[in-house]
Order: C-alpha cells, then structure tokens, then sequence
C-alpha cells in the first residue's frame, strides 16, 4: 500500500472565542482508505493539538462528525480523503463547520435548534398499556418492520437540517430529520397516538419545499423528503391543520380537478382554487406591476388528446 | 464551583446507563446522566449482529434457558460466574419483549414475531436482530424513551473525578465541555456506565470515545478492577480501518479463507468451524498470517459471495456499507479482507450482580464499565447488549434500594482539588503533547498485551507503560481556549488510559495460565488447580495490588473447552 501513499493538503476554517475566525492548512499523508476523521485524528495528535472537532465511530452510526467538507455537508468518517481529491481535481480539501448551526470551536457546532427540533415531534413510541405491562404483546409484520426501519435509521447528524433552505426561512417548518422520525412513529401501527401526531406534523409536511437536499445529503440514506411526502398524504384523511396543509391540500385537490378536466395544469384556476379570489387577486395585481400576468390570464382551457384514458387512469388511482 | 445535587448520578449515556437511568427515574428518584457525548453518540451505536435471548415460545424448540447458560459460562472459559450467567439467561427473553414494547423495530418472522440468528459458541441460534445495526436501533429506542422520563441529561459534560467522603461514594466532579465550568454533583449512589477502553490498543473496532475514563476512576477512588487482563480481540475487523464487520456474517453462512483458498477453520474447530468463539478464531487467523498463508499486509478473507446479493443486503448491510465505502470491496462479488482487533474488555469495576462495589458504598457499575462476571474469560457475541439491558436493569432497580436505606450525605470536603489536578496539564508551559504518549501506549499494548501474551512481552509492557505514567505528569496543553478545549479532554482521557494500561499489563503478566481471551504462549494450558479464581487489582500510585475471589459455580463444572 506503500504507493499508494500521497500528501494532502488540509484547509480548515478555524475559530474560537479568543482569536475570531481564521483559515489553516495543514499537510498530511493518506492512503486510498483514509478517511477524514483520521487525517483529522492525525492534524490534532502530531501537528496541532489545538484543533477541535467531534468524532467517535468512525462508521456512520454515531453522527458526531457532520461538517462541510469541499462544501457539502458530510460526516467526515464517510469522507474519503482522496475520494474527494479525485472527484475535485484539487490536491486541497477544504473542511468548514456544519451551516445553519452557532460554531462553539473550529468545527464544533451548537446543535441545540436540531435536538429541538427532534424532541417536538415526541420521538417515542406510545405502545398501549396492556403491552407496557406485558399483558400482551406485539406483532409486527416484516414488510411494516423493513418499511418503518428505512425511517428509523437517523443518526441525528444534523447534515440534513444544515442543508435545509426552508428551515431557515420558515420556523414552523420542523426540518427534515425530524419528520423522518415523525413519520417513522405516525405510521408504527403499534403506536396508539395517531392523532396527536398528525397534530404536529400535518401541516409543518406543507411547508417542505421539495428541494431534496436532505435526500441528498443523507448520510443513512433515509430520505426525510420521502417521509414528509408520505405525511402529506395523511392530510386528506386527517383534514388540515393550518395554513400550510389548508393551502396545501386546496392546491393538490384543484390540480386534481384541473388534470381531470383538460388534462393540463390550468395555473390560474389552480391559483384561485388554492388562494382564493381575493388572494388571487392581489397576487394579479403584483403580477401585473412586473408584467407577468399575461400568460395566466391568456391561458386557452383546450383539453388534451386521450383526456379519457387519463381520466380513467384518475379513476383507478381512486 | 457550582453544586448540583441528585439522588444519583449515572456517568455514561449508552445502553446500561440508559436503562439504569431508567429504573431509577420510574421510581421517582432524582437522577442525572452525564455523558462526554450526546446519548446516541455512545458506542452502544456501534453493536451490529444482535442480542442473544432466550424467548418461551419463540425459540429453538430443543434450546432452553439453560443451554444458554451453559453456552455463557463455556464461553467465558469457566471464568463466568455462574448465578449471574442464570439472571443473564433467564431475563433475556424479559428484555427484548421490555425494548420491543419500547418500539424497537427488531427483524421479524412472517408470522410478526421477533426472528432469531445463529452467532459463535451458541448451541442454537438466539440472537435477536435489527440487520446488523441491532445496538444503533437499541440505543436509539431506549434514548427516546428515557428522554420522556423526568432525566436531567448533561451531555458533552466530561465527569474528572469521583467524589469519596467518609468511605463512600458521594458524587462526582464533572465540567461542561462547552464552558469549560466545572460543577460538583453531589448524589448518594454514582453509577459508572462510561463503557470500554478499546483506545488502549492501535488495533480497535472501538469508537475514539472508549477511553475507560470509568476504570481510572473507580481506580483512584480507591475501587478494584475485576480481571482486568481479559481483553477481547473481534476475528473480523476490516483491513485496514477495524471496522467492525459483524460475527452475524459468519453466523448467516460466511467463511474465513487464507491465501489458499482454504476453510482453515476446519483445523482449529472442527466442529464449530467459522462460529467458534471470538478468541479461537482471532488466534486462528492470526497463526495462519504468521504461518505465511495470510494476505500481504496481514488479512485473511471473509467470504459470502455465495449467500446471495438480496440475503446479504437484507441482514449484513452494515457490512456492504464497510466493504464498499472503507475497503473499496463489494462482499455481494468478492470476499473482504478482515484481521483481528482490539473490542471488548471483560475486565472491569467489581461489582457484584446488583451492580454493587464492595469497595465503596454508593459505587455502581454497569454494561461495559462493569465487571459482573457474566463473560469470564470471553464473551460470545450478542451477550454484551444483553448485560448492559439486563444488569443496567439489575443495577437501576438495586440502586432504588440503596435510596430507600441511605441516609444524607455530607459533601465532600474538597471538590476544588479535583478540578485543580486536572488543570495542571493547563497551566503548565511545557512538556509532552497528549498524542506523543498515546501513540505509544497505543502500539506498546497491542504489540505486547495483545492476542498472544508471554513473560518477555508483559514485562516490557509494564516497564513502558510505568515509563510513559511518567512522562504523563509533564503533559503539557497548548490550546488556551476556554471553549471546547479538546485538547484539554484528550489529556485527560490518556491519564485514565494510563491508569488502566498498568493494571492490565501487570495483572496479564501475573496470571501463568492460558484462558479464554488470555492467551500466554509460555503457558498455553489453562490451569483451573491455580487459577480458577478471578483477579482483583487495586492501583495504589504507582503500584499494582493484586488478590483473588472464588469463581461462583453453581452447577457446570469446569470441563475441556472444545468447538
């Protein structure tokens, strides 16, 4: 393995309460399975012990090492160093903290907002009673059990909150590790709290943006985006809970009826079903100011070719 | 200083200090955990192939509790204690039903209950399992559910002391690693939870947290550790970062391969083959390295290529994710390279099974930092969740007891001097840098306390380890930050990893016996006319006090351990 060996060049954004912010490169050699907690390991134990950063497994389970390397949000255990030199092209990676979180030191972060986030969505099962006190007992189906484990993997890394652009904007949105376990225990039928739940999540589903970023940067590969897309469809049964989920719900039933009846998405209609007039009507008037409302207003209603095997295909859905 | 006061201080946030923590909460008692680490950071995560249970109804219907007793107590090479094997054994099916109940989502059986796996040295297969991520889904479960209970958590708080007034145990000094403020928490019985000590070695499947920072504290406290030479090695590490790769891939079908091609297990277990216990095959692989037939470097191969892509994805998944992202191989297509490392320490605080010092009133220990004697000589893979869910229960519920006949404590007189001691590395202006040392602590004991252990070895082992106590005083932290000062805790954590390495390297050189885990080359037999006894060691400055206390037997014998 020996030639394998090669030197990297470690660019680390550095900060403390004493001395501010301040970038520092270091040098080290790796080998083609190093990963970046060891190149971290080797900076603190033999060039500078002044370095702070978290890590423990080194085998994503844990979800201490979140951090921004070559700017994406990665747990450096999963990193490997010359991975990222191959895939940059540039002898330096650049290591940063996690965004979205107050940094206490170098690349240790606050993550209080995300362990928060996490308790709001009260991550535990309530199993009912009898079971609690081994009168009976549990059953759970494996295809329930693979389904709710794919949701239950979060390691409470706090990446894919730190890549999130809606939980900066909106504070009722809860973020996306904390709907992933949401959801996990919304959809557990051996939970006895649906209803509670459904309460916290519904409408905090409707504020998601559907960037995927949390799907991407997922280091278990649990797919929050799936699991608030799977919350959503609760809101029918359930019926709203706020705004979000009242628009929500309004929008996803207008472009329904919109598709039934020609085929295509008719934006105007389904601003208004959605909106309301007077909303909608404000809007239009904003529009217009920018010269954007032409189209909306132009728009012909003609249906589409084969509107009634589509219709049909709208009917088995049902 | 700040003065906190509880009932009880439990110090580590994994599994056994969870449900600890749990026990005492539900009876209404006062109690905190403090963890160097957020809870689910805790290296219970990192326990893959499953817990062992017996389950009425939902077992091999020719196994019974007591099989698994006798599978334990053969395991640990007779060095078990034998009515805590029972507790472990009887409540296992208790346990799982307690964490299923929870909301763990254990692998099932078509018909919804919970499904079970073979692992090394069982007679039948009992290991319950969530894929190979049983200990990440446990500790995840037990975290949510505790955090629901009336649990003051203090995590990323760094405990540096015990407290001892009048001979017993009355608190603890910790600092937030945040503030860098220290704070005395003063309770009437503190409980050690703080895990094992794989950081010991250059070769672990440990997490960088396992510093034993629980040993060295029950050490200086003035507490003995129980068979502290009993070091477990995993066969199956992966070349050449140790992560684990479960035994859960030899008990679904895997095979170990050398450089021929050949099942050489057939020669060291004829019968158990690839699922013999963990010291077997670790010593197994490593003779054949020696003997040349290993892979350059030092591997040998894991097979199971031929279990099938959809069998291996669905219940080793951990270890195509190792494979494929640590090692650049696809175990689905080509067998991974492992070799033994450094995972389990059977060794720990004395307690017996109410997880009680006799040391010290008011000490408690539980899971990894405890030694109740359930693993002797070394453990079988999936007993390690086990205890630390069953003796943390144990632990929880006696230590409920303690509360209700213990009266007040007085403080202790002078908290101050604990935080002053750790200082001192602060405020001096020169020395040894933390890494300096520990690298070669590190390489001393797996060179020279490691698999294969003789006479020559451990006594250099001894003399280097006193060397680098030593030097240690004069360590010296560059960082003068007072927040999150890393470096500050990693100097801390090396003077608890000194106090241990001393005491296991002299208590290893002191046993002339080979026993399970302890394998000395200059005595290969073991010898139960001598030494059928447990270790006690006590670190008294700078030297090792060692006596003896009888192996509990209560009815197997010691026999030939043959797989």
């Amino acid at each position: 393995m020996k030639e394998l060996d090669k030197e990297v060049k470690v660019k680390v954004k550095r900060f403390s309460e004493e001395k501010g912010t301040w970038w520092q490169e270091y040098t080290v050699k790796v080998d083609k399975y190093t990963q970046m907690t060891e190149v971290l390991k080797r900076i603190k134990e033999e060039q500078d012990p002044t370095l702070s950063y978290r890590a423990s497994c080194h085998m994503a389970v844990c979800g201490s090492c979140g951090m921004r390397i070559n700017g994406a949000p990665r747990l450096a255990c999963r990193t490997i160093a010359l991975e990222e030199v191959d895939r940059t092209g540039s002898d330096t990676i650049v290591v940063e903290p996690m965004d979205g979180y107050p940094v206490l030191k170098d690349l240790v972060v606050d993550l209080t907002d995300f362990y928060n986030r996490m308790y709001k969505v009260k991550p535990r099962l309530h199993p009912s009673e009898d079971v609690l006190k081994g009168k009976s007992e549990h059953r759970l189906k494996p295809e329930d059990q693979s389904r709710l484990w794919k949701f239950a993997q979060c390691i409470w890394c706090g990446l894919c909150v730190s890549s999130c652009p809606a939980v900066r904007i909106d504070v009722e949105f809860l973020g996306p590790a904390a709907h992933a376990k949401g959801y996990r225990f919304l959809s557990d039928p051996r939970d006895t709290s649906f209803e509670e739940r459904a309460k916290v999540l519904i409408d905090s589903a409707w504020r998601c943006t559907y960037c995927y970023m949390c799907y991407e940067v997922c280091p278990r590969d649990i797919e929050p985006v799936e699991a608030i897309k799977l919350t959503r469809t609760y809101t029918t049964k359930f019926g709203p809970t706020g705004d979000a989920s009242s628009f929500g719900e309004r929008h996803s039933k207008a472009v329904e009826e919109s598709i039934a009846e020609t085929g295509m998405l008719q934006g105007g209609k389904v601003y208004v079903k959605t909106y309301g007039l007077v909303n909608s009507l404000i809007s239009m008037i904003e529009l217009m100011k920018d010269g954007k409302a032409t189209k909306l207003i132009m728009e012909r209603q003609k249906k589409v070719r084969g509107i009634d095997e589509l219709r049909k295909l709208l009917g088995e859905k049902q | 200083m700040e003065k906190l006061n509880y009932d009880v201080v439990v110090v580590g946030g994994g599994l056994a200090g969870l449900m600890t923590a749990h026990e005492v909460a539900s009876a209404g008692f006062r109690v905190a955990v403090l963890s160097k680490v957020f809870p689910t950071r805790s290296h219970s995560a990192c326990a893959e192939g499953g817990i062992a249970a017996y389950m009425d109804g939902n077992s091999d219907p020719s196994d019974s509790p007591e099989f698994m007793v006798y599978d334990t107590v053969k395991g640990g090479d007779y060095l078990v204690d034998q009515d805590a094997a029972e507790i472990l054994s009887y409540k296992s099916g208790e346990i799982v039903r307690l964490l299923e109940s929870w909301g763990a989502l254990f692998n099932r059986q078509p018909d919804g209950r919970v499904a079970l796996r073979y692992f090394g040295g069982q007679t039948y297969p009992r290991t319950r399992f969530v894929g190979d991520k049983t200990g990440m889904a446990l500790l995840h479960t037990i975290y949510e559910r505790v955090s629901g209970l009336n649990v003051d958590f203090f995590s990323e708080w760094f405990t540096l002391d015990l407290l001892v007034t009048d001979r017993r145990v009355t608190g603890v000094v910790a600092m937030e690693m945040k503030s860098m403020s220290p704070a005395t928490f003063g309770a009437k019985a503190v409980v050690l939870a703080t895990g094992g000590n794989g950081m010991l070695y250059q070769h672990t499947t440990n997490s960088y947290i396992n510093t034993g920072d629980g040993y060295a504290m029950a050490l200086r406290a003035g507490a003995a550790l129980k068979d502290p030479e009993f070091v477990q090695f995993h066969p199956t590490a992966l070349y050449p970062s140790d992560i684990l790769i479960s035994e859960a891939a030899r008990g679904e079908g895997g095979i170990l391969k050398n450089n021929k091609g050949e099942r050489f297990m057939t020669k060291y277990a004829p019968m158990k083959l690839d699922l013999a216990p963990r010291d077997v095959v670790s010593r197994a692989i490593l003779t054949e390295v020696a003997e040349g037939r290993g892979f350059p470097g030092g591997y040998v191969q894991l097979d199971l290529t031929h279990l099938g892509e959809k069998y291996i994805k669905e219940r080793l998944a951990l270890a195509v994710e190792a494979g494929r992202n640590f090692a650049g191989v696809d175990p689905v297509k080509e067998p991974l390279p492992v070799r033994p490392a450094q995972h389990y320490y059977m060794g720990g605080v004395d307690v017996d099974v109410s997880g009680a010092n006799p040391d010290l009133p008011g000490l408690f220990a539980a899971g990894e930092a405890a030694c109740v004697s359930v693993h002797g000589a070394n453990r079988l893979g999936s007993n390690s969740l086990l205890e630390t869910l069953v003796f943390g229960r144990e632990t929880g519920q006696a230590v409920v007891k303690f509360l209700e006949n213990s009266k007040e404590v007085r403080d202790a007189p002078n908290p101050e001097k604990v935080v002053d001691d750790a200082y001192s590395f602060v405020k001096r202006e020169s020395g040894v840098h933390f890494g300096e040392v520990m690298k070669e602590l590190r390489k001393t004991m797996w060179e020279d306390v490691g698999v294969f252990r003789d006479e020559e070895r451990l006594k250099r082992a001894v003399s280097k380890v006193t060397e680098l106590r030593k030097t240690a005083v004069n360590m010296y932290v560059t960082d003068r930050s007072k927040t999150y000062n890393t470096e500050f805790f990693n100097a801390l954590e090396l003077r608890n990893m000194l106090d241990q390495a001393v005491v296991i390297a002299t208590t290893a050189l002191n046993r002339t016996e080979s026993r399970g885990a302890h394998y000395r080359l200059d005595f290969p037999k073991r010898d139960d006319k001598q030494w059928l006894k447990h270790t006690l060691a006590y670190l008294r400055g700078n030297t090792v006090e060692i006596t003896y206390k009888p192996v509990k037997i209560t009815k197997w014998m010691p026999e030939e351990r043959v797989y």
